[in-house]
């Protein structure tokens, strides 16, 4: 599928601000399964300074800084990809314990390379709790991915979504307790699942075409920044799974870019020197092209 | 019985006992100062000669001398820096330990390895990551490790050098043979403590210092400094070097301090810089001043909120993507803190062979890695012979044994095992004698050109028993001066010419923001506090009087002061006559004690003294004792409350002058006097507007107690020497441009602060600041006090309260012209996106 996204990120201040620091996460990352044909990066006031890199995950970062006086900060990502559906996983994987002693091995260097997401990290925690909790997925000689599948069946069934609920920093022994949150706890959680039984799990931030309720149309603005996870399975490479929907990542996943967890890849982050009360708006905005380009 | 002494049979006195007897020293570790036979070791002999031929009282004055000297140089905490009751870090014993020429060339050889190894495996982690693809460091090490931070990933120092400084503790174990404990890469302490301890070891044993050939300090720090300079290639006259600390809360301050003073480089905080550009500036008073080099006293993950984490206090936002730019050198690079990893030695035996092609000169000392299985099981199968501890970070509690099992199972590589270390014992001096002390080395190594440079001496870090030597609580360690000794004569070399080259960097023609504003700060209060003593000491004369509440006219008045103050609560409504006795000295004690309320004497000492704190670095110690001595007032509440006030007012007038005396009369002495002069010309202006009924009605008491608050009173009768009337009052107190109380000396003061601010561009022009003290000087000097008398139909009162009603007016807006223009601290917040997403419908 090919998608138009435009996400804008507004801050408005009650008194000027003086300096605004921000280091984006928001141009999509070139995958087997998807190609970037456009993106670009619109911010008002002008910065004075604007760097482009690519980080330890391969993700394109942005760091910029407005440096005048402002009582406004927008930036906009618009980008236009082509998604293709990913190769469908094997139907049966090898046994989870196997999977996590071949990490534990890391004899190769895909299996090597995955290690890095078989530990905790700043915002995932990995706890007796969330072992305690993957474990029913997981009985003995379970194939990884039905294990994982399972998991996010359960993890959609049991856990609430609730906007209110939690915040940037809700720790995974939290979830566990009140049950509820959003798709980046969701995401968190099923990580912690997966990483205490030392398998290698991922963070994917992006967004999600949604689709109108039958008979309605698609509301301009009603999207939003989507997340979910990532699986290791030996030898086929990475299965995307999106726990807040108990489905498989697929052609309607856009991704943006991938870390241990939100911290790595926050989409929009910054500090900013006075500014008084901040409001903030977010509008993201996922349109299918639905007319092919012609060829030049 | 009788008390008559009788001389008892004369025994044979026996020779008097060496100091340092063998035999109290434990065999089971390394004897510094003896051989297998007990006799003090050659290298020895100097030091246990010279003690012994002192004598014992002498040598504990010696120490005490030690004591003070290290006190007043500032290295103590006092009560109130301490409100915890920490002690202080690494309290200097004053035997030194000496080191023979032969061994601590090892040692040397051994660092400058070991640092070139730890730089290598930096680059390398921070880069290509080869070691980890070919399974020399195990993943465990990057990927479950917190001192690997992934922002700092492919940044290559501006230095172009990984690691710039670097300290490890040494022990000698039981076979005489130096190894490494810990190894410090992010922030080494103890620096600082170093140098402070040969300063003051060189001046009590200066004979010894002087006739024993020791390897003098000075020559490290100048290379530490040029290596600097010439790797950033910075300017060799005024290089934009400062000094990061945490500021005064981190138990290690006057390091930061000392260090600040002994190399020249400006002491901020993080609030002091600011990023621009990709680009780390200094807030100054003119304006922002570019910085090229950090030496850092910060740990890793707290140098930049933005970047890492976003609850981190006291770092720079931006300061990595500055680092990434290559547009500042920091020392250490941020991510250094890798090398702090405590399981990292473990590996270093097999890196030194592989990247180097030789064997590993200074071993670590033995550990098993619970990330490997069958080190885990040996590990599990001895728990009694050795300790287990983290292995990644090396702070956080260790875990207890009931949880040991459980965490060990679900994160094996987060742990490690050590055998106990059996340091060596040194000779400490305590309590009148030579005692057994164990014994670690902290020794220090710099960049240069050629690799590094090893400090020669360093931080003998010693206590009572092993745990607390090899424990991480400063406070509950001492410290002695390693001597290295030399087969050369050594060059004199004085410590305080390093101090005399590079010191008074750009001090005194600016100065950062926050500086200014403490310093403002600390005028204000200072004056405040003197201003309340001096009403609450007016009070207490004339209640210790022997007249009744009732024959004080001026009372109300007074109370009235301390109610527009917020000294004592309001009167109550329905108040008729004067206040009942009792509950007057009630309010009053609470005036001066209560901590809760902000604006009693106790609580706006606490705060002269919390602004001091800040600007320590900037006070001479006279003034530092004085404000020490502030910390007798909270515990004198039973005393004679006139006799406490009185010396109080004193202990204020003190500080005063030896911080006003001390200041050369650069922009810092500005601020503070400037922060004085508001502070008294609001005070000034309030005593009047406050009592003008009373004032107006010529009572007799109300001006006295005006002339008495103002601290006017001598001047008055010197001059008029007639009865107290308002007209030559308020002449004095308003008008008076000679008179140093006068609401028109604080103005013309104020003026003349203001023409000296630093200015953008054009003189010609005035700056607000300038136009705001004209402004309230000619309204003053306008102000006609001829025939001025309340009792002509108040009119004139009416417009006199007018005039003191806008005064104040001003006088705050001028406030905060000033704060605005040059000290403004912005409160910076994070924001991050929340991602919420959305489940299908």
């Amino acid at each position: 599928m090919r998608y138009r996204i435009a996400h804008t990120t507004a801050y408005r201040y009650s008194e000027p601000a003086s300096l605004s620091q921000n280091e984006l996460f928001l141009s999509p990352r070139i995958t087997a399964t998807q190609e970037v044909l456009q993106s670009r990066l619109a911010i008002t006031p002008e910065p004075q300074y604007l760097h482009r890199r690519t980080d330890y995950f391969g993700n394109l970062a942005h760091v910029f800084m407005v440096q005048q006086p402002h009582h406004e900060l927008t930036m906009t990502a618009t980008s236009l990809v082509q998604t293709t559906p990913p190769d469908p996983p094997p139907g049966i994987t090898p046994p989870w314990e196997t999977v996590a002693q071949r990490l534990a091995r890391r004899e190769h260097p895909p299996e090597l390379e995955a290690c890095q997401f078989v530990f905790a990290s700043p915002l995932v925690t990995v706890s007796a709790g969330a072992r305690a909790y993957a474990q029913p997925s997981f009985p003995p000689g379970t194939p990884v991915l039905a294990g994982a599948v399972a998991l996010m069946g359960r993890i959609f069934r049991e856990f609430k979504y609730d906007k209110t609920a939690t915040t940037v920093d809700t720790c995974v022994d939290q979830l566990l307790a009140d049950r509820k949150g959003v798709c980046q706890d969701f995401a968190h959680l099923a990580i912690s699942c997966m990483r205490s039984l030392g398998l290698a799990a991922r963070y994917v931030s992006g967004y999600l075409e949604t689709q109108p309720p039958p008979g309605k149309a698609k509301l301009i603005g009603a999207d939003a920044s989507h997340a979910w996870i990532a699986l290791y399975v030996p030898d086929f490479g990475w299965v995307d799974l999106d726990p807040t929907n108990n489905l498989p990542a697929g052609e309607r996943h856009i991704t943006l870019a991938w870390g241990r967890d939100y911290g790595d890849v926050t989409p929009v982050k910054g500090v900013v020197m006075g500014g008084g009360v901040h409001t903030l708006t977010v509008r993201v905005d996922v349109t299918a092209e639905t007319t092919r380009l012609d060829p030049l | 019985m009788n008390d008559i002494h009788q001389p008892g049979p004369i025994r044979p006195r026996p020779a008097p006992a060496s100091l340092f007897n063998a035999a109290d020293f434990p065999e089971h570790a390394f004897r510094e100062a003896f051989d297998a036979g007990g006799s003090p070791r050659g290298h020895w002999q100097p030091v246990t000669a010279a003690l012994e031929a002192i004598a014992p009282e002498e040598l504990n004055q010696r120490q005490e001398r030690v004591r003070r000297m290290r006190h007043e140089d500032g290295a103590t905490f006092n009560p109130f820096d301490d409100p915890s009751g920490r002690g202080t870090p690494w309290a200097l014993e004053m035997i030194p330990l000496p080191i023979p020429a032969g061994e601590w060339a090892e040692v040397e050889t051994g660092l400058v390895q070991r640092a070139l190894l730890l730089e290598r495996i930096l680059a390398d982690v921070y880069g290509p990551q080869n070691l980890l693809k070919e399974g020399l460091l195990p993943a465990e090490l990057v990927y479950a490790n917190p001192n690997f931070l992934h922002a700092c990933h492919g940044i290559v120092p501006a230095g172009k050098r990984f690691l710039t400084y670097y300290a490890a503790d040494l022990y000698r174990g039981s076979d005489g043979r130096f190894q490494v404990l810990r190894d410090y890469g992010a922030n080494p302490a103890g620096l600082g403590y170093a140098l402070e301890n040969r300063i003051v070891l060189s001046r009590v044993f200066s004979e010894l210092y002087h006739q024993t050939q020791i390897r003098r300090l000075a020559p490290f720090f100048q290379t530490l400094h040029r290596s600097l300079i010439q790797r950033a290639s910075l300017r060799h006259q005024d290089p934009g070097i400062v000094l990061l600390s945490p500021g005064p809360e981190s138990r290690i301050y006057f390091e930061h301090a000392l260090l600040s003073r002994y190399l020249g480089y400006p002491l901020v905080e993080g609030e002091d810089l600011t990023v621009r550009n990709g680009q780390v500036f200094l807030k100054k008073l003119a304006g922002l001043e570019p910085v090229e080099a950090i030496v850092r006293h910060i740990a890793d993950g707290a140098s930049d909120p933005f970047a890492l984490r976003r609850e981190a206090a006291g770092g720079v936002a931006g300061l990595i993507q500055a680092f990434r730019e290559q547009r500042v050198e920091i020392v250490n690079p941020i991510g250094s803190g890798f090398v702090d990893t405590p399981v990292l030695p473990l590996f270093l035996p097999e890196l030194c062979r592989r990247l180097t092609g030789e064997a590993l000169r200074l071993e670590s000392h033995p550990g098993w890695w619970c990330g490997r299985e069958d080190e885990r099981r040996h590990v599990l199968a001895n728990p009694g012979q050795m300790r287990i501890g983290p292995a990644m970070a090396r702070t956080g509690a260790a875990p207890q044994l009931h949880d040991l099992t459980a965490a060990m199972a679900a994160a094996p590589h987060l742990f490690m095992a050590r055998p106990p270390v059996a340091p060596a014992t040194v000779p400490a001096w305590d309590q009148g004698r030579v005692r057994p002390r164990y014994a670690l080395l902290r020794v220090f190594a710099c960049a240069t050109e050629q690799g590094f440079a090893v400090m020669p001496g360093g931080l003998a870090i010693t206590a009572a028993d092993v745990a607390t030597v090899t424990g991480e609580t400063p406070e509950l360690q001492r410290s002695k001066d390693i001597w290295v000794l030399s087969d050369q004569p050594v060059e004199p070399f004085s410590l305080m010419s390093g101090l005399r080259t590079v010191a008074e960097f750009r001090r005194g023609s600016d100065l950062p923001s926050r500086v200014a504003d403490h310093l403002l700060w600390l005028g204000r209060y200072l004056e405040r506090a003197e201003g309340l003593v001096r009403l609450l000491r007016s009070l207490f004369r004339r209640l210790a009087g022997e007249a009744g509440l009732a024959d004080i006219p001026e009372l109300a008045y007074l109370l009235d002061i301390l109610r527009a103050e917020n000294a004592i609560p309001p009167a109550p409504a329905d108040a008729a006559g004067p206040p009942r006795y009792r509950e007057l000295t009630t309010q009053l004690k609470a005036a001066l004690f209560q901590k809760e309320r902000p604006e009693t004497v106790v609580a706006i000492l606490k705060r002269v003294q919390e602004a001091a704190r800040n600007v320590r670095d900037r006070l001479s110690l006279d003034a530092w004792r004085a404000i020490n001595h502030l910390d007798g007032f909270a515990d004198n509440q039973t005393g004679d409350p006139l006799e406490l006030l009185n010396d109080t007012l004193f202990t204020l007038s003190a500080f005063s002058g030896l911080a006003m005396e001390s200041m050369t009369r650069g922009l810092g002495w500005r601020f503070m006097d400037m922060g004085r002069r508001v502070e008294r010309a609001l005070n000034q202006t309030a005593l009047i507007r406050i009592g003008l009924i009373p004032l107006c009605a010529e009572s007799r008491g109300a001006l006295e107690a005006l002339l008495e608050v103002s601290d006017s009173i001598m001047t008055y009768r010197a001059r008029y020497r007639t009865s107290f009337q308002l007209a030559p009052i308020l002449d004095l107190l308003l008008l008076d441009e000679s008179n140093p109380k006068s609401l028109a000396f604080q103005l013309s003061q104020l003026s003349a602060h203001v023409e000296h601010l630093p200015r953008p561009g054009d003189r010609r022009f005035a700056t607000p600041e300038e136009r705001m003290t004209l402004e309230m000087l000619t309204a003053v000097r306008l102000l006609d006090l001829t025939g001025l008398r309340c009792d002509e139909g108040g009119e004139k009162s009416t417009s006199l309260a007018a005039f003191l009603h806008t005064m104040e007016n001003r006088l705050k807006a001028f406030a905060q012209q000033i704060t605005a223009h040059y000290l403004s601290r912005v409160l910076s917040t994070p924001h991050f996106s929340a991602i919420r997403g959305t489940p299908e419908p």
